[in-house]
C-alpha cells in the first residue's frame, strides 16, 4: 500500500473529564472525497478542527505527507476551510474576499487577478466580482467562500456543515457543485455533516462517527448493504429491527427464529452469536417484496396503512408480535390485489440481505 | 403588541405633549443661547434689540478664547485616540477572554462613568500634585482619557460582540497571522464601533468642565473652563457666542456620526 495522504492517528481529545474524540485513526488517500457524518455530539467537527489547527488535540498525529501538522500554526498550514456559518469578510468585495489569501501571502498582483478570474468561474459568479457579501445570498456566499479556500491551491479543503444554513433546494443545487468541483480540481476534501443523504450524495467514503469513536467507515454502499453494526444500520438509510433469536450457524450463515415463532435460515450475522442469544434482525423497508421470490423468507402481518409515492409504495404493518415495520416494495412489485388497509397477508424478503445483531 | 401605540387613544394626545414638553426643557436654554449670543444688548437681555455678530468677531479677535479652543481640541483629539487604543485592548479581552473577575474587570472600566465627577476630580487632582502632574498638559488628557474610557469601550464591546470570531479564524485559515487577522479583518469589520467610540470620547473630554477645572492652569485652559471663568468675571455675550460655538461643533460631529454609520453600515 502506498503511503496515505493524510494520516490521523489516533487522535484524542478531551474536555475536562469528557473525551469528545476518542483515539481517532483514519489514513485518506489524495485527492479522496471523505465525509465525517454523525450526530452532533459525535466528535466529527472537533476532528476536523483538529486538523485545521484550531483545537490540539489532548494526544495523537496528525500528519500530511508523512509530516506532522500539530507543531504548524493554522495559518501555516496552508489548508483551506469553509465554515457553516458565513464567514466572507463584510467590508471586502467578492474578488477582494477570494484575493486576500493570496495578498497575505505576497503573491504578484497579475497573478492575484489571476486567480480571481479562475475562482469566481469555478463558482460560476464571475458576474458578482464587485459586489459585496451583505448583497449575497446564503448559497452565493458560501460558493465565494468555497472559491477563496481553493485560490492557493490548498492541498486539502476541509468543509464543516458548508450547507446546513440553506434550504433543501439549494442544498442539492450546491452539492452538484461540489461534486463538480472536486472532479475538476481533484482537490483532497473532508466534509462534515449530519446529513446522510448528503454523504451518500457527496463522499467517496464516509466515516460515521458515534460518541467520538467511528462506528464505521466505507463507501456509503458498504455503510448501506454492509452495516458493521445496528448503530450503522439504523444512522444510514431506514430499517426495520424484529426481535428474533439466533438458533445456529449454518454454512456461515445465521439460523434465526422470530417472534412468531418463523424459521429464517441464510441470514448474515455481523457478530458470532451463541445458540439462543437474543439479536434483532434488520431488514431494510425496500427488501421487502409483496409476491415470493425463489428462497425468501416469509412474514404474516396487517397491512396498518398504505400510500402511494410513485415511484414506490409505503406501507405501514404489523407483525404478529406487535412490531410496527416499514415496508417499501418498488410500485411494479406491487401487484394489483396490492396492500389494501387492514388486510391480512403474507410478505417477503431476501435473507440474504437481512442482517443480524446482538440484541 | 401590549402597548399599541394606534390604539392608545386620548394617551396619544398625552404622550405627544409630554414629550414635546421634555423636549423643550432640554432644548430651549441651548436655542436661547444661541439667539443670545446673536443679540446686540451687552446685558443679554431676551428678547434682543437688534441682531449682531460683533460678539463672533471680539471672540475670534481674542488669542485667550483662541487658545482655549485649540487646547480643547488637542486634548480631545489625544484623549480620544488614547481611550479607543485603550478600550480596543481592553474590548477584546473583554469580549474574547475567558478569565476569573471578567465582569469585575468590565464594572471597573466603566466605573468612570457612574463615579461622581467632582469625586473622581478631587482624588486625580490630589494624586497629580504629589506625582507632579497638575497642571500639565499630560495630566490634562491622562485625566480625560480615564473619563473618556466608557465610552470607547461601550461602542467597541458592542461592535465585537456582534462580529461572528468565524470570520477571524477564516482568515487564519487563509493565511493571515492572528494579528494579521485582527489588523486586516476584524478592525475593519468593526470600523462603525470604533468610530463612535472616537468621535463619543472626544466629545467626552471636549464639553468637561469639572475635571478640567481643576487640571487647569493660568496657561493650560480649555473651553469649557474659559466659558466658566469668563461667566464668573463679566457676563458677556461673548460667553454665549463661544458656548454656541461648542454646540455648534458638538452637533457637527453627532451629525457626521449619523451619517458615516448609515454609510458604513451598508
Amino acid at each position: 500500500m502506498t503511503r496515505p495522504f493524510l494520516s490521523i492517528r489516533a487522535v484524542r481529545k478531551t474536555f475536562g473529564g469528557f473525551v469528545a474524540v476518542h483515539d481517532v485513526t483514519i489514513d485518506v488517500p489524495k485527492g479522496e472525497f471523505l465525509t465525517f457524518l454523525g450526530p452532533s455530539g459525535s466528535g466529527k467537527s472537533t476532528t476536523l478542527y483538529a486538523i485545521a489547527g484550531f483545537q490540539d488535540p489532548t494526544s495523537g498525529d496528525v500528519l500530511l505527507e508523512d509530516k506532522s501538522l500539530l507543531a504548524v500554526p493554522s495559518h501555516k498550514r496552508n489548508i483551506g476551510m469553509v465554515f457553516q456559518r458565513y464567514t466572507l469578510f463584510p467590508h471586502l468585495s467578492v474578488a477582494e474576499n477570494v484575493a486576500f489569501p493570496l495578498r497575505v501571502r505576497g503573491r504578484p498582483d497579475s497573478e492575484v487577478k489571476r486567480k480571481i478570474a479562475d475562482m469566481l468561474a469555478l463558482v460560476r459568479l464571475d458576474s458578482f466580482a464587485d459586489r459585496y457579501p451583505g448583497a449575497l445570498s446564503g448559497g452565493q456566499q458560501q460558493r465565494v467562500a468555497l472559491a477563496r479556500a481553493l485560490a492557493y491551491d490548498p492541498p486539502i479543503l476541509l468543509m464543516d456543515e458548508p450547507l446546513s444554513a440553506l434550504d433543501k433546494k439549494l442544498r442539492q443545487e450546491i452539492q452538484a457543485e461540489i461534486r463538480r468541483i472536486h472532479r475538476e480540481t481533484g482537490v483532497t476534501i473532508l466534509y462534515v455533516t449530519h446529513d446522510q443523504e448528503e454523504a451518500l450524495h457527496l463522499s467517496d467514503r464516509i466515516a460515521l462517527f458515534r460518541s467520538g469513536r467511528i462506528a464505521q467507515i466505507g463507501t456509503g454502499e458498504d455503510l448501506y448493504l454492509r452495516p458493521a453494526n445496528e448503530f450503522v444500520a439504523s444512522f444510514i438509510g431506514n430499517s426495520n429491527f424484529l426481535p428474533a433469536e439466533h438458533l445456529e450457524t449454518e454454512n456461515g450463515a445465521a439460523v434465526v427464529r422470530l417472534a412468531d415463532g418463523s424459521i429464517v435460515k441464510g441470514v448474515k450475522a455481523t457478530q458470532n452469536l451463541d445458540r439462543g442469544q437474543k439479536a434483532r434482525l434488520m431488514v431494510r423497508p425496500e427488501a421487502f417484496r409483496l409476491t415470493p421470490a425463489q428462497g425468501n423468507a416469509s412474514l404474516a402481518v396487517e397491512i396498518v396503512d398504505t400510500a402511494f409515492f410513485g415511484d414506490r409504495r409505503r406501507v405501514v404493518a404489523r407483525t404478529g408480535s406487535g412490531d410496527e415495520i416499514d415496508v417499501r416494495p418498488t410500485s411494479d412489485s406491487a401487484e394489483p390485489d396490492g396492500a389494501d388497509a387492514t388486510s391480512s397477508r403474507q410478505i417477503f424478503f431476501d435473507p440474504a440481505v437481512a442482517f443480524l445483531f446482538p440484541a | 403588541m401590549l402597548l399599541d401605540y394606534d390604539r392608545l387613544g386620548w394617551l396619544r394626545a398625552a404622550l405627544a405633549g409630554f414629550t414635546a414638553l421634555v423636549a423643550a426643557f432640554l432644548l430651549l436654554p441651548v436655542i436661547f443661547i444661541v439667539l443670545l449670543s446673536f443679540g446686540s444688548s451687552r446685558w443679554l437681555a431676551f428678547p434682543p434689540p437688534g441682531w449682531t455678530l460683533k460678539w463672533y468677531q471680539e471672540l475670534l479677535a481674542d488669542p485667550a478664547w483662541i487658545g482655549a479652543a485649540l487646547t480643547s481640541a488637542k486634548i480631545a483629539a489625544m484623549a480620544a485616540i488614547l481611550a479607543v487604543l485603550i478600550g480596543l485592548l481592553a474590548s477584546f479581552s473583554l469580549v474574547r477572554g475567558e478569565f476569573r473577575g471578567r465582569q469585575i474587570l468590565r464594572g471597573l472600566l466603566l466605573t468612570p462613568m457612574v463615579l461622581p465627577v467632582v469625586v473622581f476630580a478631587i482624588a486625580i487632582y490630589a494624586f497629580f500634585l504629589r506625582i507632579g502632574l497638575a497642571g500639565t498638559t499630560i495630566g490634562f488628557v491622562m485625566a480625560h482619557t480615564i473619563l473618556a474610557l466608557p465610552f470607547a469601550i461601550i461602542p467597541i464591546t458592542a461592535a465585537l460582540e456582534g462580529f461572528d470570531k468565524s470570520i477571524e479564524d477564516a482568515a487564519i485559515v487563509c493565511g493571515a497571522s492572528p494579528l494579521q487577522a485582527r489588523l486586516r479583518i476584524t478592525l475593519p469589520s468593526i470600523r462603525i464601533g470604533i468610530f463612535s467610540a472616537a468621535i463619543f470620547s472626544f466629545l467626552a473630554s471636549w464639553d468637561e468642565v469639572v475635571v478640567a477645572i481643576f487640571m487647569a492652569s493660568p496657561t493650560l485652559q480649555t473651553l469649557p473652563v474659559k466659558i466658566w471663568g469668563s461667566l464668573r468675571a463679566d457676563l458677556s455675550p461673548v460667553v454665549a457666542a463661544a458656548s454656541s460655538l461648542l454646540v455648534g461643533l458638538t452637533l457637527c460631529l453627532m451629525i457626521v456620526t449619523a451619517l458615516l454609520r448609515r454609510k458604513l453600515s451598508r
